[in-house]
């Protein structure tokens, strides 16, 4: 599914971040980045989503076969990879049932399915709310315009469910969510998780592999991948800190 | 007196303009006005108003008021308002009677054109004739008072609420030739109207439209106008509200086409309590060049203005906002905000923005702002990373940002959808030229 090999990277006309990433995804795994602030794992699932700003300097990033580093950012999403966004932009005067009907039927038509009507459209996205057992409430406001912090994270795990990815890259989508938002969340991703499904989880804590349960962790340090392993690497992270990584880091 | 070249040609068509018939008053109130044209000639860079205004385009051909227009019938249907309306159309700035849908309108409201107006009620000549272009130096106000040969009046009866808009369609169609528009809305204590006004047409075409409106107290009007002319139609409006105790006026101005135009809308508020709401969006591109320029006067206390004007420019074109504000001595409790943004599409667009506040009083609240930018590129990132392509992603900013103006207009869905759907129009528009 997804393919990194000896991945450098930096902030255009600025610093190296990433220094050399190797990393295979398969459909079906769930796999979890973690590490300090700083490592790069924004960085990392940046460059996957196509974000302006940074540079590829070497190595090779490849998405189903293809070489993803070519595609344009609308280009990756209709191919099938979704980035959960750490900060969801607020879009003042965009409809969130405009916005996500444009993308939905973007993706629809690259699948070469029919696009959706307004009547299908909301038939669809009713089905989707009561699967996730989440409120309509947002549906209506301006995309990500004036919601709380959770209700953004509650956005990004709705439209990640509508567009339904063939590989979904969550960055930090646990940060800054009370208890409750969180096992919303968690509950969310779980819901998706499929065999044909591939997601990669980005995060700090361990707090939000306590729901969702990953097949493999790396730890991400200084723009390199450290240490790789099960799941219960986090909980001995989430035990001795980061600075267990020490000299490895 | 200074001759100036450019105001001859109009000598020349009000002396051969055929009045026979006209009332000796409106003769002497025509002669006056051309007079006073005379002698300001066409405004300057030097005015202070006109600084960020290039006339170029009024000096290419003299606009002598176009003769009436007797041609096939225009089709007018993508301008049309979508719901029932009492409807007038007016080319080259006169009535046309066969093209008008008045409809059934309800007792106590009176809607003609104003040339049957000057013949049927002479108590409202006078506010017809108003001549407080005498005051600003209003060059071009003062020609239309000279020149005039129609437009619409519409008047309510104290109490009447009109429940469906009056409509009023300007075509403009002669090349090189002027619609001369004087119209006047006067609403009766308590009432209250919706007037859509759209002006279309326009090839090589100077619309000069004035218009007075009275809002008698308690009175709330509604006065939305689309400006949709060819782009090489020059457009110059002015609007001027007396507004008495506790009246309510929103004017809405989206200005889409022309490749001169001017909106000017002047407010006096005569009695205490009573707001306005002044908002649009101009759009544009090439070589357009648009101005809106709002001029308030706060001459009584507890008076609330609120504007809200956006402007989208692309490629060459040119956007004016000048927003004055006058707070008098005796307006306390003032409650006035003014807010212009701007969106820069190419580095050869120009924006040019004015907030000019005089307060002399000292308990108000009064505040303005502009901004310039660009389109927010995170934004742009998060369209696009939801399989949005990039024209698309642009697009639905842009049209975001249009409709924040247009969702200034309170509580009316139809109209929004009206506007928006304009705003599109003019965005399909930019992908047929590409």
């Amino acid at each position: 599914m997804l393919e990194i090999k000896n991945l450098h990277a930096k902030i255009a006309e600025g610093r190296e971040i990433l220094k050399g990433i190797d990393l295979a995804v398969q459909p079906g795994e769930v796999h979890a980045i973690m590490g300090p602030n700083g490592s790069g794992k924004s960085t990392l699932a940046g460059i996957l989503a196509g974000r302006p700003g940074y540079e590829v300097t070497e190595g090779t990033a490849l998405y189903e076969g293809r070489d993803l580093l070519a595609l344009s950012a609308d280009q990756r999403a209709r191919a099938g990879l979704f980035l959960a966004f750490q900060y969801p932009v607020e879009i003042p005067g965009v409809n969130n049932m405009y916005f996500l009907r444009a993308a939905l039927n973007a993706v629809r038509r690259e699948r070469g399915e029919a696009e959706l009507d307004a009547g299908q459209f909301l038939k669809a996205v009713r089905a989707k709310l009561k699967e996730l057992e989440i409120g309509d409430d947002l549906l209506q406001r301006g995309v990500n315009v004036g919601f709380s912090g959770g209700e953004k994270k509650r956005n990004e795990i709705f439209q990640m469910a509508m567009l339904e990815p063939k590989l979904a890259v969550l960055d930090e989508t646990d940060s800054g969510l009370d208890i409750d938002a969180l096992r919303l969340v968690a509950n969310g991703i779980n819901k998706l998780r499929s065999p044909q499904r591939a997601m990669v989880l980005i995060t700090h804590y361990q707090r939000l592999l306590d729901y969702v349960e990953p097949d493999r962790v790396h730890v991400l340090s200084q723009g390199k991948i450290v240490m790789s392993g099960d799941k219960s690497l986090a909980a001995e992270l989430e035990k001795r800190g980061y600075a267990m990584l020490g000299d490895a880091a | 007196m200074t001759a100036f070249a450019e105001t001859a040609p109009y000598r020349a068509a009000f002396d051969a303009q055929r009045r026979a018939g006209e009332p000796s008053w409106l003769a002497d109130s025509r002669r006056a006005a051309l007079a006073r044209f005379e002698a300001l000639g066409f405004p300057t860079r030097r005015s202070e108003d006109w600084r960020f205004t290039n006339l170029g385009p009024l000096r290419r051909a003299n606009f002598a008021p176009a003769a009436q227009d007797a041609a096939a019938s225009p089709d007018l249907a993508r301008w049309l308002y979508p719901e029932k309306t009492h409807r007038l159309v007016l080319i080259d700035g006169r009535l046309v009677p066969a093209l008008c849908d008045i409809g059934v309108l309800p007792r106590g409201v009176y809607l003609a054109g104003t040339e049957a107006t000057l013949g049927q009620r002479p108590d409202l000549a006078k506010a017809l004739l108003d001549e407080t272009d005498r005051l600003g130096g209003q060059a071009f106000a003062s020609l239309n008072a000279a020149l005039f040969a129609d437009g619409f009046v519409l008047t309510l009866e104290p109490g009447i609420v009109l429940e469906r808009p009056v409509e009023i369609v300007h075509l403009g169609r002669a090349p090189q030739r002027s619609s001369q528009l004087r119209s006047l809305l006067r609403l009766g204590e308590g009432a209250r109207a919706t007037l859509i006004e759209s002006f279309v047409g326009g090839t090589d075409h100077w619309t000069n439209a004035v218009t007075r409106i009275e809002l008698a107290p308690g009175a709330a009007l509604r006065h939305a106008k689309l400006q949709d002319e060819d782009k090489s139609a020059i457009h110059f409006a002015q609007a001027r509200a007396v507004l008495e105790k506790a009246t309510r006026y929103e004017a809405f101005v989206l200005n889409l086409g022309g490749g001169l135009a001017r909106h000017e809308i002047a407010v006096n508020f005569a009695g205490e309590g009573a707001a306005c709401g002044l908002f649009g969006a101009s759009l544009l591109r090439g070589e357009q060049e648009a101005t809106v320029a709002t001029i308030v006067d706060h001459a009584a206390p507890g008076c609330t203005t609120r504007e809200y004007f956006k402007t989208v420019v692309d490629e060459r074109a040119h956007g004016v906002f000048l927003g004055r504000i006058a707070v008098r001595p005796e307006a306390q409790k003032t409650d006035a905000n003014q807010l212009n943004k701007n969106l820069l599409l190419s580095p050869r667009a120009t924006v040019d923005t004015k907030p000019e506040l005089e307060i002399f009083a000292d308990d108000v609240k009064c505040s303005h702002g502009a901004t310039v930018g660009d389109l927010d590129e995170t934004a742009l990132f998060y369209l696009e990373a939801r399989g949005i392509p990039p024209a698309e992603a642009r697009r639905m900013l842009i049209e975001a940002f249009a409709a924040e103006a247009i969702e200034q207009i309170e509580d009316d869905a139809v109209l929004h959808a009206h506007l928006a759907k304009h705003v599109r129009r003019w965005l399909d528009r930019d992908e047929d030229e590409a």
